[in-house]
């Protein structure tokens, strides 16, 4: 076993894990709610982009810009129906709600796009790179440089502008803002239409590895959820570092234990983490 | 002299409960209004409806005029907008930002007629105390400090009427003073202000109208000067605190 090649491994999951979970932790920062169809946005970002590439004959490289403006309106579109939800912070039915929207999702995405696995191919995911012993593609490196640059975007934009003030004060207190000349709702509409055209970004970047399926996204939503929570709910920094940690933890315990347990030992992981950190961590 | 801000028969329904049961209130333009009463009088609960602002859920009736133009169905932030700014009862700056992040939030309008600007500078000039905090969190800050951000913030948005919602809760007596002095102030330069205060001793000698307010309806109202021989505001207040 090759301990380096482990620690690539270790980064291109683990960027894709913090990738996938980046729209979640700016939702669950910036507007306290939780959105159970995060999985299933995952699953319809990457068939947008394999249906733009079958049908349209389009390129990858256009098609997934292309899914994640259609991920952005689809956020549109839910966060318009859930506003009210939203705005009196009903949570137990918002959970509920975007539960709903996740198996309508799967359900129709089965409809439309068949229960079949399909080939989402990135042309760069076979064009590998080797150092001597150690193995990656070109896919693997815009994965990892992706992330790295919207974390640090998101990171800028959420310490150093208005606009993230002006998020994290809708996140502390939604009325108050009101009362600043903020329009909340307006802010929640954007909050959300970040996260569903991230996950798409995410699954135009990750779904590429294997081939896809519409049942697919309950895994994503679970890492998302360990992710989030590690790194300490809305921290972006917590978030990055969590999922790289994540990442780290499943090759090496993959290739020097089984990777058959790596999800429970991923939990078990976060179990343990809870109980010593119980706020993540990025808690101060 | 012109109102500013003018209301008619608001009422204000929780639930069941008639919070506030039929008020008018007029702000003459730069004047000091008080507004006074016991606790759960509607003191809150109306200077919120005339801002078009809850934290619950109530049934709001009755109009709002600003400088003329109706304020109803307007958003709280519409509101804020067009110059009608609420400072809250209680928390009323986020704890999360700092000082400077805080003041920022607010967006000064482009056109400040009829409204009353107030710089950065002028609103260090009035608080010299939040220069030096500028980049303290909220929620670091004094009870005293954070009221002061919260006043602060509201004058950044060049407000035509200011709404003050018991400014002086949880302060020290010297604090109170000082602050509502610096309301006087500025309202002496031309700014309009409703004021709700539990402090009736305070409210009278800095005001130049008083409402008394009494289980959500108007009982009295009239010049200060009148209302500091009113025998129910002799009796109910100024009364029981000399005694």
């Amino acid at each position: 076993m090759n301990i380096a090649q482990q620690i690539i491994n270790g980064l291109v999951l683990g960027s894709g894990y913090a990738l996938i979970a980046i729209g979640w932790t700016v939702l669950l920062g910036a507007a306290r709610l939780v959105n159970f169809a995060h999985g299933q946005l995952y699953m319809l970002g990457a068939f947008t982009a394999w249906a733009i590439m079958q049908k349209l004959g389009l390129s990858y490289f256009v098609a997934v810009p292309l899914a994640v403006l259609v991920l952005g309106l689809v956020g549109v579109v839910l966060q318009g129906m859930m506003l009210r939800l939203v705005m009196e912070q009903n949570l137990t039915s918002l959970m509920i709600v975007t539960l709903g929207f996740g198996y309508v999702f799967q359900g129709g995405a089965a409809k439309v796009f068949g229960g079949d696995p399909q080939a989402f191919i990135s042309p760069v995911e076979t064009a590998s790179i080797r150092f001597g012993e150690l193995w990656f593609t070109w896919q693997d490196v815009i994965t990892l440089a992706g992330t790295l640059l919207l974390f640090a975007a998101l990171w800028l934009v959420m310490n150093r502008t208005r606009l993230g003030a002006v998020v994290r004060c809708v996140a502390e207190d939604p009325k108050l803002a009101q009362l600043f000349g903020i329009n909340a709702a307006l802010v929640y509409i954007g909050v959300f239409v970040f996260e569903c055209a991230a996950v798409a970004l995410a699954a135009g970047l990750v779904a590429p590895r294997s081939p896809i399926l519409t049942s697919m996204g309950f895994d994503e939503v679970i890492l998302t959820f360990v992710v989030v929570v590690l790194g300490g709910i809305g921290s972006v920094g917590g978030s990055l570092l969590a999922g790289f940690g994540l990442g780290m933890f499943t090759a090496l315990f993959g290739a020097l234990v089984s990777p058959a347990y790596t999800t429970a030992a991923a939990f078990l992981v976060l179990l343990a983490v809870l109980v010593l950190r119980p706020r993540g961590f990025a808690a101060r | 002299m012109t109102n500013e801000l003018e209301a008619s028969q608001i009422v204000v329904r929780y639930g069941g409960n008639v919070a506030v049961d039929g008020i008018d209130v007029a702000v003459p333009a730069g004047a000091m209004v008080g507004m006074v009463g016991a606790n759960g009088a509607g003191k809150s609960t109306l200077i919120n409806a005339l801002a078009g602002w809850s934290r619950g859920a109530p049934v709001v009736r009755g109009s709002v005029r600003l400088g003329g133009q109706s304020m109803d169905g307007l958003a709280p932030h519409r509101r804020a907008e067009r110059g009608l700014v609420l400072v809250p009862e209680g928390k009323g700056i986020f704890a999360d930002l700092t000082v400077s992040e805080n003041l920022a939030l607010v967006r000064p309008p482009a056109d400040t007629s009829d409204r009353h600007a107030f710089s950065m500078d002028d609103i260090y000039t009035l608080f010299p105390r939040l220069a030096e905090r500028r980049s303290h969190k909220g929620g670091m800050l004094s009870g005293g400090e954070r009221q002061m951000v919260a006043v602060s913030r509201a004058l950044r948005a060049a407000p035509r009427v200011l709404l003050l919602d018991e400014p002086s809760a949880g302060l020290a007596p010297r604090l109170v003073h000082e602050l509502l002095s610096t309301m006087r102030a500025l309202v002496d330069r031309g700014l309009s202000l409703l004021l709700v205060e539990q402090n009736v001793r305070a409210t009278l000698e800095l005001v130049d109208e008083l409402y008394l307010l009494e289980r959500g309806r108007l009982v009295a109202k009239g010049p200060a000067a009148a209302m500091k021989n009113d025998p129910r505001i002799l009796e109910a207040y100024l009364g029981s605190l000399t005694a």
